[in-house]
């Protein structure tokens, strides 16, 4: 490890001497403009007391080179410019520091994702706009100050939120290692999707069995707190140090008192469809929502109970624990970490008229297909088609629904379990129905995983499913409401029509209706699919853009059981890495306030969102703004708002800002 | 040019309108002026060229000619505005094409300035229901119905171009089983009925009726088929083309399927303009209703007679 020397003394009054390093980042950039030229052009420039050129800066010799003239004193502020911020700024900046300069007098300009990849085809005008951000940089550079960096302590907890395979594994795996896990699930039971899942492919293992061992393992677990039916509805704080309020809805069934006896299930006159059965199942206002639910608490769903009284009578429930005046409890905790593990939706197919599915009762959804294989299922893994309750001689599946779909009312994205859970389900129906006809229709089949290929190759094979690779244009319904489908086979070059007695469409996965309540309180952002974003595709696939926040399994994007499982325990041990180190260094970009021009109007006050700012008074200045460093986050809304420019932004300050914009002009 | 409509388009007319319909440019013409929207001439205007036909061929020639056509309309500043599901389709995809290829537009402009002209883009192409669906609304076409059918069972028939490809056309995803003209017509009182296969193509498109006219009339015998069997009054649709093959296309089914389709086919066939004018209570004159017996030879060829007595009838006893 480099030692670092000692820092190279900036008072902030000394005359900048800037050096700055154009990287022609191979041919990304200097494929695009002259990096010869921006070099020449950045000597012009004041205080430039050097500028080179480099195939790649970031590269070893390339941040020598930095170093270099760092060390021998040529240059007090450094400018690269080159790809993101985004990617390389630490890599400099570490330069910087090893060299013996404050890192915080360095700055960076992005002429390659905002010049010379935007405008690839047309160079000239990329040259002109790879100059305007050479030259901001260096008006900033002038008038940067040497900065320290915060260390904070972080809370040795972990807030995880989502109860499905992947939440659990998260909790778990972080509750082996001795950290604190509050785990929050919004309905009244964890298990998430898997649990309504049958057998599992393509090992063809029932879901159940290897995950109910699990969901007793997290109920049991000392380290976890188990949060069900409650909802996280206020998180502030930063990385370390979140301040999380959770809301825990009223079950309105005093769960010391009960018995799980079932008696108010049998009395309750309410009957509703079942969300776990989906629509195929029915169960009452007062429920559990399956038989292996854990919690097994009981639940009356407020929304349709018509409080008839009957089941708190005390010859249904004996020991008196329905309480209609159940109150929802907020409960306020401090947590180190945050993973996201809130899962999917399923793509809701009704817009797709041409499939019928909301039309005709025989058409369903995949999810639907597995409830009715299910053995704990409606019909105890007997599938019947809604119709006329009889068993189907012949079931179409179509692929690709609400997948990979260009156009509009579809997603662009590939589901990744449609083509093995269709694969699934047709071989499930297959060993018990040899003689029924299966088809499966496809775009391609995606069998990427560990034995999905050879599960694939042996559905065709050996079960005689059939694979007919082409799109179905359209389906209408007979008299006796059997599915008659339209469609091109491909591969034959030939248009057919099939009747099939069941059609099940397999719908792809879809990022949470809600995904925009857990964006806006955690402040992390999603991708253009919808899904949450990582902060980088590759490398951090499990870390978000704020610091402390981790997601894991379908939230991030479509994934299989294995996938995300392998994610979740990927995000454990990421947050994990932050709770064991105990503290963390953050970037000094928060306000502060100079009190000589504060006059205590108060208005940041009202400004801050983060409730960082209060008045206080001063013996030389009367009543002054003062800033809780650990609570702000930067944003700028005092300093933009202060009429008396008393408040800056460190790193960001009105002074750097006027230079860059005045340098623009 | 006046100031004082709400709405003004450029008239895109096309080739089968002038010269094979003129009586859908008519109702087309008096039905706009009675909703407020002028739409100008578009001196110049060739062929838009048919979307079939030119693109499949070649497609720099189909794009510098729908691209010529543009202009004319931007040399007025107004969108252009097709009564053609063919015209709409070239036009459309053109201008989605040009206003999403940077490249392909200053190609085209290269050639254009051959004849002096440059695209400058912006200026959506509609197609009336378009127009009347998305631009009015059905809630101000309502205010102008006077009378309304008590009895007219109406088989609608969209046409292709009108909706696909779904990504290049407005309608918010309603492309597989669209609405938008089954609600238009339903404003008349007329009911429309769902019949098999109400989606298919008339048979014409894509230059089969020009090569195989046989072909052609086999789409459109099962379409009339599956229409009488619904039990329709009349077919009302919004493209020239799909009108010819089902006018005159039925005289094609009577002849070349006449042993197989049992009963010849009478079913009149009225372009949505015409019907929206009868229930706005315009003169069915200027909406081209009217036909002089002495004429022969020249459309309509499938007698809408049946169609004028029931607005004598209904219309009357309707309101």
């Amino acid at each position: 490890m480099t030692e670092i020397k000692k820092e190279i003394e900036i008072t902030g009054n000394e005359r900048p001497r800037i050096g700055v390093y154009i990287c022609h980042c191979g041919i990304n950039i200097g494929g695009v403009v002259s990096v010869p030229d921006l070099m020449e052009y950045a000597k012009t420039l004041p205080n430039v007391e050097i500028a080179q050129e480099y195939k790649f800066f970031c590269s070893d010799v390339g941040q020598k080179m930095i170093k270099e003239d760092i060390e021998a004193g040529k240059v007090n502020r450094v400018v690269v410019a080159a790809c993101s911020p985004r990617m390389h700024e630490p890599t400099f900046r570490i330069a910087c520091k090893e060299a013996g300069l404050n890192q915080f007098l360095f700055e960076m300009a992005n002429i390659r994702e905002h010049s010379t990849w935007v405008h690839m085809k047309e160079p000239e005008g990329a040259y002109e706009t790879a100059k305007d951000h050479i030259r901001m940089a260096i008006a900033k550079a002038r008038e940067l100050v040497p900065l320290e960096v915060q260390k904070v302590k972080v809370e040795p907890s972990c807030l995880i939120i989502g109860g499905g395979i992947a939440g659990m594994n998260a909790a778990l795996d972080l509750a082996t290692q001795g950290y604190k896990v509050y785990l929050v699930e919004k309905t009244p039971t964890i298990g998430g999707h898997m649990a309504q899942l049958d057998k599992t492919f393509p090992t063809m293992d029932c879901s159940s069995c290897i995950l109910t061992p699990k969901m007793s393992e997290v109920s049991r677990e000392k380290n976890i707190e188990l949060l069900t039916y409650s909802e996280v509805v206020e998180v502030t704080g930063y990385i370390g140090n979140f301040e999380v309020t959770i809301l825990k809805k009223p079950h309105y069934v005093d769960q010391e008192k009960c018995t799980a006896c079932g008696i108010c299930i049998d009395t309750c006159p309410v009957t509703v469809g079942n969300e776990f059965e989906i629509g195929l199942g029915t169960r009452k206002a007062i429920y559990v929502p399956f038989p292996q639910a854990v919690p097994g608490q009981y639940t009356i769903d407020m929304d349709n109970c018509i409080k008839c009284g009957i089941c708190a009578r005390t010859d249904v429930c004996e020991p008196e624990a329905i309480n209609f005046d159940d109150e929802p409890e907020y409960l306020k905790v401090k947590v180190g970490t945050i993973i996201v593990a809130t899962g999917w939706d399923l793509y809701d197919p009704t817009p797709l008229k041409q499939y019928g599915y909301g039309k005709y009762p025989n058409v369903i959804t995949g999810l639907q297909m597995e409830r009715l294989l299910s053995s704990f299922g409606p019909v105890i893994g007997k599938p019947v088609r809604p119709s006329d309750l009889k068993e189907p001689h012949s079931i179409a599946f179509l692929q690709c629904v609400g997948s990979r779909n260009f156009r509009e009312g579809g997603n662009q994205y590939c589901s990744r379990v449609c083509c093995m859970y269709a694969t699934k389900q047709a071989r499930q129906y297959k060993e018990k129905h040899p003689e029924a006809d299966v088809y499966i229709f496809y775009m391609d089949i995606r069998a990427f995983g560990k034995g999905y290929e050879e599960f694939y190759e042996s559905a065709g094979r050996n079960y005689g499913i059939n694979y007919i690779r082409g799109r179905i244009a359209e389906v209408s319904e007979d008299e006796d409401h059997n599915i008659v489908i339209r469609a091109e086979d491909t591969l034959m070059q030939q248009p057919l029509e099939l009747k099939v007695d069941l059609f099940v469409l397999s719908a792809g996965l879809e990022p949470r209706a809600d995904a925009d309540t857990i964006t806006s309180l955690l402040r992390i952002q999603r991708s253009a699919d919808g899904f949450f974003l990582e902060a980088h595709p590759k490398l951090r696939p499990v870390d978000t853009l704020t610091e402390g926040i981790f997601i894991a399994g379908v939230a991030q994007g479509p994934k299989d059981i294995p996938d995300a499982v392998a994610q979740a325990k990927g995000a454990a041990s990421s947050a994990a890495g932050l709770m064991a180190k105990g503290e963390v260094e953050i970037e000094p970009f928060f306000a502060v306030v100079r009190p000589e021009r504060c006059i205590g109007c108060g208005m940041c006050v009202e400004n801050c969102a983060y409730g960082a700012i209060e008045l206080v008074d001063d013996k030389r200045f009367g009543t002054v703004a003062k800033i809780n460093e650990a609570l702000c986050k930067g944003c700028g809304a005092c300093s933009g708002n202060c009429r008396c420019s008393a408040i800056d932004i460190k790193g960001f300050t009105g002074t750097q800002i006027y230079s860059i914009i005045t340098d623009r002009m | 040019m006046s100031e004082d409509y709400k709405w003004r388009y450029g008239l895109f007319l096309g080739c089968v309108i002038p010269n094979r319909y003129p009586m859908i440019e008519a109702s087309i013409r008096s039905v706009f002026d009675h909703l407020d929207a002028e739409l100008l001439d578009l001196p110049g205007a060739s062929c838009c060229p048919a979307p079939g036909v030119f693109r499949a061929f070649h497609i720099p020639t189909w794009l510098v000619i729908a691209a010529r056509n543009i202009t004319i309309a931007e040399e007025l500043g107004v969108s252009p505005i097709t009564g053609c599901n063919g015209c709409y389709g070239t036009l459309r995809d053109a201008w989605y094409e040009l206003e999403h290829e940077f490249e392909l537009k200053k190609e085209v402009n290269e050639y254009l300035a051959k004849v002096g002209r440059t695209y400058k883009g912006n200026l959506e192409p509609k197609h009336i229901v378009q127009a009347l669906y998305l631009d009015m609304g059905l809630d101000y076409l309502k205010d102008f119905i006077k009378l309304k059918f008590s009895d007219l069972k109406v088989g609608v028939h969209y046409g292709c171009h009108i909706v696909k490809p779904s990504d290049k056309r407005p309608w918010q995803g309603e492309y597989e089983e669209p609405r938008f003209l089954d609600e238009i017509v339903e404003l008349t009182g007329a009911k429309s009925i769902d019949y098999k296969e109400k989606y298919m193509c008339c048979g014409a498109g894509g230059a089969v009726r020009t090569a195989v006219k046989e072909v052609a009339a086999d789409f459109t015998r099962e379409k009339l088929v599956n229409m009488r069997e619904a039990g329709v009054d009349i077919i009302i649709n919004c493209c020239p083309f799909c009108h010819l093959q089902l006018d005159l296309g039925q005289m094609e089914v009577n002849n070349f399927y006449g042993d197989v389709i049992g009963e010849p086919f009478h079913i009149p066939v009225i372009y949505i303009t015409q019907l929206l004018g009868v229930a706005f209570g315009m003169d069915p004159n200027l909406l081209g209703l009217i036909k002089n017996h002495e004429l022969t030879g020249v459309s309509p060829f499938i007698p809408i007679d049946p169609f004028l007595n029931m607005v004598k009838e209904q219309l009357v006893e309707g309101r």
